[in-house]
């Protein structure tokens, strides 16, 4: 439990930021046009907040610069002081102060002098001249001997390091078999220790990507008030633990689903102000996001306190739908019945507003967590609210993968368990006792279409015919156990190194796919399990 | 029965600690507004017993909906939220029909004081 100091501090910050980055946003909008009274309001209003709450939270500071510029303002405002000339400069350091100062806050860190600062805005209110060209080069002068302790980098720099631990590690490995081959000690021993290397360079550079959750979850302030707005309703956003780490990737395929959530929350989830009060709730709703880590997973939350999820309204629809036979939809406890909403084309709003009707559902937002090997869960009380947790890996690992299409959707088969891939026409290939063979560099391999053999369902496979072959066929020749398989697919893609989150529970019991991965596409893609796959074939084989 | 209290301010942070201070005292916080149209809408749904009212809001100033209020339902309590330096605001507000007033930053004694006498005085007129 977050105690209420914490609170208020994530409350104040989340604030503060959104008031800094208007308040830069209005500044820059005076100087463009100093007669633009509501820019001037506002960056009244914003600087006065600013200072009450800073001095609530007894960051003096920041109170302290803050009513000093307020003031400035002020008298701008009632025609005392223009804004021209020196009083813009120290206006525009003012609030640039004021983020440092409030990003300090947000990193734990001192706040920096600023007595030149409100020395200068002290000048302005006795009508001097504030002290600007000397004082400032020598700060811009002390300031370049200090070089930050962080580096900005590209993600695709950060991606490409990942594809390279990738490519070392299948190398690490074969170089550990080949020096236990080879029995010769030194270069067991230099294998070994070139091995913990490797592992601990991949660490490191999964670790470079982590991100704080925060950078996603500040953009959701203004989302929350334009669609609140559009929807007419009365929402307030409480942002919990963004300082929560996770993998950028992972972040970012998650964006559309938070968006998705959010959006869904505040069209169909919460109340109007009106009906809130009805029901004896206050008119303003309120809307929770929310990350904390559980062992090695993140869990992102979406919370609000609306209507809640009908439960008996959705088994209904669900029997409607044929998703379910009535009598087992009615031995079905709440939380089997609520994941029918994650099925395709499930949709419980009455109508199609505007802002959540629009792009995915929730199968989507389900397809999307799955691809990272998480899990997406739904909680609800009538009345009181609802709440959907997005549980997430930290982060990922990397391996060589054959990329190829089925049905237009993007597999992978681990490189581990990859033969060779051929085309062939039907010509090369045989029937016999119901089963297709291959002609394959001397060898007559099993063949089957991975598509049968994936949808098949319990029983045998129906027997082959070579009448259901057309033109060039792909097929990818996997060895498991020193037994070799043919899988015909639709299109090869490429050989690619790709990172493999297993997939978790109740997931994890499909075990024809050992994980998933994301393409640098930023699709979604299963990858096969080479060992399962050949199983199934031996069991189910005509 | 609880007193029904109606928050209007512009800041989120502000009113989480004025809510948390006055439902930790007992208070029914029927609902909180962040501008001056919903101030005045939600005091006509929520018929509240009294308003704490930020004298700075981003539409309508403070003064404009004290007296927008003051018309409807002139028994509601309204105590002003101010700040140092706001004095001229605070006197012609108290002018209008303001009950009492809080400069910010406020303890949680001083808002449950003044929330406290000036919800007395109410009580007391009506008996």
């Amino acid at each position: 439990m977050k105690s209420r100091e914490q609170e208020y501090r994530e409350i104040f910050m989340a604030e503060a930021l959104e008031y800094y980055d208007a308040m830069s946003r209005h500044i820059s909008e005076l100087e463009r046009n100093p007669a633009d009274e509501p820019a001037l309001n506002e960056l009244f209003r914003l600087m006065h907040n600013l200072k009450s709450n800073a001095r609530a939270m007894g960051y003096t500071q920041i109170g302290e610069a803050a009513h000093h510029m307020e003031t400035i303002f002020g008298l701008i405002r009632s025609k005392d002081m223009t804004f021209t000339g020196p009083v813009v400069t120290v206006l525009f350091d003012g609030i640039d102060t004021i983020g440092e100062m409030i990003r300090a806050v947000g990193a734990d860190q001192e706040a920096s002098d600023i007595s030149f600062l409100l020395e200068n805005l002290d000048r302005l209110v006795r009508g001097e001249s504030p002290i600007l060209e000397d004082t400032q080069e020598e700060e811009e002068a002390n300031r370049k001997l200090e070089l930050s302790d962080l580096v900005y980098i590209q993600i695709k720099k950060l991606d490409h390091l990942l594809n390279l631990v990738g490519e070392l590690i299948i190398d690490r490995d074969r170089v550990l078999t080949l020096s236990q081959e080879i029995g010769n000690p030194a270069l067991m021993a230099a294998a070994a220790h070139f091995s913990r290397i490797a592992d601990d360079l991949q660490y490191s550079v999964m670790d470079a990507r982590l991100v704080g959750v925060g950078s996603l979850f500040n953009k959701f302030p203004r989302v929350v008030r334009d669609v609140a707005a559009a929807e007419e309703k009365d929402v307030e956003l409480t942002i919990v633990g963004e300082d929560i780490q996770i993998d950028r990737n992972i972040l970012q395929i998650i964006t559309d689903s938070l968006l998705h959530l959010v959006r869904n929350a505040i069209g169909h989830g919460l109340e109007t102000p009106a009906e809130r009060i009805a029901a004896g709730k206050t008119g303003q709703a309120h809307l929770t996001l929310s990350a904390q880590t559980e062992r090695d997973d993140v869990l992102i939350q979406v919370i609000d306190d609306g209507r809640g999820i009908d439960v008996e309204s959705v088994r209904r629809k669900a029997v409607e739908r044929g998703l379910v036979a009535a009598e087992t939809a009615a031995t079905l406890d709440p939380d089997a019945v609520r994941s029918f909403l994650f099925e395709p084309g499930f949709s419980m709003a009455k109508q199609v507003t505007e802002i959540s009707g629009r792009g995915v559902g929730l199968d989507v937002v389900k397809l999307a967590i799955d691809s990272l090997g998480g899990q997406l869960r739904v909680d609800s009380v009538m009345g009181q609210g609802t709440t959907f947790t997005l549980v997430l890996p930290t982060s990922i690992a990397v391996k060589g993968a054959l990329l190829f299409v089925l049905d237009e959707r993007n597999y992978a088969i681990p490189l581990m368990h990859t033969d060779s891939v051929v085309s062939l026409m039907p010509d090369d290939f045989h029937v016999v006792g119901g089963m297709l063979l291959a002609r394959v560099q001397d060898e007559n391999l099993p063949v089957v279409p991975l598509r049968r053999l994936l949808h098949n369902g319990d029983g045998p496979l129906a027997p082959a015919s070579k009448a259901e072959l057309n033109g060039r066929q792909d097929i990818i020749i996997v060895n498991y156990s020193n037994r070799k398989l043919g899988l015909i697919v639709d299109r090869f893609l490429r050989q690619q190194d790709i990172v493999i989150k297993p997939m978790s529970k109740p997931l994890d019991t499909i075990d024809l796919f050992g994980g998933v991965t994301l393409l640098g596409s930023g699709q979604v893609c299963l990858v096969l399990d080479v060992p399962a796959l050949t199983r199934l074939f031996l069991a189910r084989r005509p | 029965m609880k007193n029904r209290i109606l928050i209007v301010d512009d800041s989120f942070y502000m009113r989480t600690m004025l809510k948390n201070m006055l439902t930790d005292a007992g208070y029914e916080v029927v609902g909180e507004a962040a501008n001056g149209q919903q101030a005045l809408e939600l005091a006509t749904q929520t018929k509240p017993d009294l308003i704490t009212l930020d004298v700075i809001l981003p539409d309508n100033t403070g003064l404009d909906v004290l007296k927008g209020i003051r018309q409807e339902q002139p028994d509601v309590k309204v105590v002003m939220c101010s700040a140092v330096g706001q004095e001229v605001i605070v006197n012609e507000a108290l002018e209008s029909g303001a009950t009492a007033y809080i400069v910010k930053p406020f303890s949680e004694e001083k808002v449950l004081e003044i929330v406290g006498s000036a919800l007395q005085d109410s009580e007391s007129a009506q008996s």
